[in-house]
């Protein structure tokens, strides 16, 4: 599986990050960054959780 | 009670706390039946894009869309829960399903709190409502908002944007209540400056007037718009618990875990959970996503559980600013600003507590929320 982030949509509300902090991070400018991208098993769960918090729909699992 | 024995957990509501409660289960290890009922035909949807992007964006139909749903739960979508038996442990629903379950999750939310029965009233809560709200924009009604709270705010900014002249109807300074003046003077700035109109007054009702519905102010105006739209706040759906004996004051009243009793969680805008400013609820997304981890993992694993450690993060959008809020709103006073400056532009805000902590707030100003959250805490 693997993560796509729609940049311009991302509001850097950083939900994503406090569900999935091994996958992502938010730099200095509230950039979001994908640490990994491709993912599987337990790690696919997590992304896919980091997803559906974001209120913007920024992040998809495909 | 181990994994082991818990076989069947229903979940009723199918929002943002419902989903992240099923979700939630499953990684906490419950691998039984897992149900999730929903009144709403559609999949869990984003809420706080309703009245933003939603309305804003005329080319974009899918701010609200969230990725499918990975907890492989039975889907009931489009009924109603009609009734909990606490004892027996059992959910009725409107079609006459009887489900049991070894543990629920109330997640039913709220719906918009209504000022009439007139279906001239328009409100916007859910999908439906917000899809009405756009397609009625296109012909640039003329718009009164009744309510100058932050989704009336936003609503407004909608119907602005859409090309509608529009009036807000508000009991004192729209956003004081909820944001404190200082914030409040900004975003209203903006906002008459997009030429919003704001009517103050002691209180208004929706009265018929031929077919249509206007808006009666107490001191006695009455405005009429082609559309009327309220946005006073929200009535927790908890009427299909009524017998149950676990809602007190139109909410569900729960501990530190979400926890009504072991067998029970409630999450969401109808749950009422201790904060530092007493037992009340937090009907905002983020605090639904915090409630229903907490209260999912409680279910599986009892007090081994970490109690809820809460701390309300806050945005909207409107008249061209964004901003971000953590900590305890309304904001009292001026703020301290770490960056920016008075007077317009990027700001980043600090109301500092006697204690040592703060309340931060990010005005049009990028940054990632944890630093916000860290700029709240006292100096170490």
């Amino acid at each position: 599986m693997r993560i796509v982030l729609d940049r311009p949509r991302c509001e850097g509300h950083g939900l994503c990050e406090e569900a999935a902090p091994q996958l992502m991070h938010l730099d200095d400018e509230g950039e979001l960054v994908l640490d990994r991208e491709e993912v599987d098993g337990a790690d696919a769960a997590l992304a896919n959780a980091a997803a559906r918090v974001c209120p913007v729909a920024a992040l998809r699992v495909e | 009670m181990s994994t082991a024995t818990l076989k069947r957990v229903v979940v009723v509501g199918n929002g943002i706390a419902g989903l992240t409660a099923a979700d939630t289960l499953r990684e906490a290890g419950f691998d039984g039946e897992l149900t999730v009922v929903g009144d709403e035909p559609h999949p869990a949807y984003s809420r706080p894009a309703l009245s933003k992007a939603l309305l804003l964006d005329h080319a974009d139909m899918a701010s609200h869309r969230l990725p499918p749903a990975g907890h492989g739960a039975t889907e009931l979508l489009g009924v109603r829960a009609t009734g909990l038996d606490p004892d027996r442990r059992r959910v009725t629903l409107e079609d006459g399903t009887v489900l049991p379950y070894n543990r629920v999750v109330l997640a039913t939310g709220s719906r918009a709190r209504r000022l009439s029965d007139l279906p001239g009233e328009l409100t916007l809560r859910g999908l439906d409502d917000a899809l009405t709200l756009r397609g009625r924009l296109a012909a640039r009604p003329s718009v009164v908002v009744v309510g100058g709270g932050p989704l009336g705010m936003e609503i407004a900014s909608g119907c602005l944007a859409a090309g509608c002249e529009v009036t807000v109807v508000s009991q004192g300074v729209p956003l004081v209540l909820q944001l404190g003046p200082y914030l409040a003077g900004v975003l209203v700035g903006a906002a008459r400056e997009r030429g919003l109109a704001v009517v103050e007054t002691g209180a208004a009702r929706i009265e018929g007037h031929g077919g249509d519905a206007r808006v009666v102010l107490a001191e006695g105006p009455v405005l009429e718009a082609e559309v009327i739209l309220t946005a006073a706040g929200d009535v927790p759906n908890t009427e299909w618990l009524a017998g149950s004996g676990l809602t007190a004051k139109g909410a569900v009243p729960v501990d530190t875990r979400g926890l009504v009793r072991p067998d029970v969680a409630a999450v969401g805008d109808l749950a009422a959970f201790p904060t530092a400013r007493g037992v009340r609820r937090v009907p905002l997304w983020s605090s639904a996503i915090e409630q229903a981890k907490v209260a999912a993992r409680a279910l599986v694993r009892g007090d081994e559980a970490p109690e809820l450690d809460f701390q309300s993060y806050f945005w909207t959008e409107q008249f061209g600013l964004s901003l971000k809020a953590v900590g305890d709103l309304p904001v009292e006073g001026a703020p301290e600003y770490v960056d920016g400056s008075p007077g317009g532009g990027p700001a980043l805000m600090r109301w500092p507590h006697a204690d040592g902590t703060a309340d931060a707030v990010a005005l049009d100003y990028r940054i990632p929320v944890p630093r916000l959250r860290r700029m709240t805490r006292a100096a170490a």
